[in-house]
């Protein structure tokens, strides 16, 4: 038996909910705004010679013709899906001049996604499943009723600011991606309620709190991720 | 969190081997599951197939689909935190410093 076949379900439901989640029409991108951005993000991840930080792949020969979302989103896809590390405060107001503030955000959620999908399946020796078609609309304008700059984030948040975690008020412009990002998170990682638990496990023989712990701070240092 | 839960459950994780990506972790099954963090956040497949295959042997396969999910979750929240400018209150960062040290994170272009 493979082991994508004894995947446990509550974890392929977030990953199929995942992908269709990104065929759909966003708050500020279409849904084939989405799956082309997408594209480049699995495009990037599985580069075996990826163009460094500072070079735009809109520039390169590695994206397709006829693209139907504008080439800094798909810049600023491939450096954070590749180079996420090098992300700078300069860097993130050149993509969000380029795009909008909540565009950007919105994009940062397809491809932090989309990089866990990606991983999971790399990890496993699975196949990555193929992109779903986009869904037909417009983009849904959906936002909170108020934003507010943030001290933690460089990314405007929901009002009122700074009462959580960055990581978690990251996403909150954008409510979609929150949400996708908090349901996968619980899946793979642990269930919000349960993070103040350190003896909290899945399933009797699962990992403890401490080796997932250990796991999560090594992709932490590998990937150059301060937070 | 490692040091937390580590220290909650009364283990205590070596940071400085995790560090290192070294033997030694302090913690039940750690050097395997080191091993296989380090080769899913590599790009050597016979490296992380060899990984996979020991960590599924000594615990089992549920335990490192699990451990492979998490890795995928930390892919995830690295890029949510990197491209979103996040950073942790001053206050957190003082309270970290030990641990900011030993990792060797301190000098990260992703220190805000």
């Amino acid at each position: 038996m493979s082991a994508a076949a004894i995947v446990r379900q509550d974890l392929a439901d977030a990953h199929a909910l995942a992908w269709d989640h990104i065929a759909r029409p966003g708050s500020w991108w279409t849904g084939a705004q989405r799956i082309e951005l997408a594209s480049t993000v699995l495009m990037a991840i599985e580069d075996v010679e990826p163009l460094p930080p500072w070079v735009a792949v809109s520039l390169s020969d590695r994206l397709p013709e006829g693209r139907v979302a504008p080439d800094a989103a798909h810049d600023a896809a491939y450096r954070i899906a590749r180079h996420a590390g090098t992300m700078t405060a300069d860097v993130y107001r050149h993509f969000a001049d380029e795009l909008g503030a909540l565009s950007y955000v919105e994009l940062c959620g397809i491809v932090s996604s989309v990089a866990a999908v990606a991983h999971f399946c790399r990890n496993i020796g699975a196949e990555v499943p193929p992109l779903p078609e986009p869904v037909a609309g417009e983009p849904t304008g959906d936002q909170p009723e108020q934003l507010a700059p943030a001290e933690l984030n460089w990314v405007p948040v929901a009002a009122p600011a700074d009462r959580t975690a960055a990581v978690v008020q990251a996403y909150t412009a954008v409510p979609g991606e929150l949400e996708n990002t908090w349901r996968m998170a619980s899946a793979q990682y642990i269930p919000e309620d349960e993070m103040i638990h350190a003896d909290w496990s899945r399933r009797p023989g699962g990992l403890t709190r401490p080796q997932t712990e250990l796991v999560a701070a090594r992709i932490a240092q590998l990937r150059e991720c301060f937070y | 969190m490692l040091s937390w839960s580590s220290t909650e459950s009364g283990e205590q994780a070596d940071l400085a081997a995790v560090a290192n990506g070294s033997d030694g972790t302090g913690i039940e099954h750690g050097d395997a599951l080191l091993r296989f963090a380090t080769a899913c956040g590599g790009r050597d497949d016979d490296l992380l197939r060899a990984a996979r295959s020991e960590l599924a042997t000594i615990t089992d396969e549920a335990f490192m689909i699990d451990a492979a999910a998490v890795a995928a979750n930390f892919e995830m929240m690295t890029r949510l935190a990197d491209s979103t400018g996040a950073r942790m209150p001053s206050e957190t960062l003082e309270a970290r410093a030990a641990q900011i040290g030993v990792m060797g994170v301190a000098q990260l272009t992703s220190r805000r």
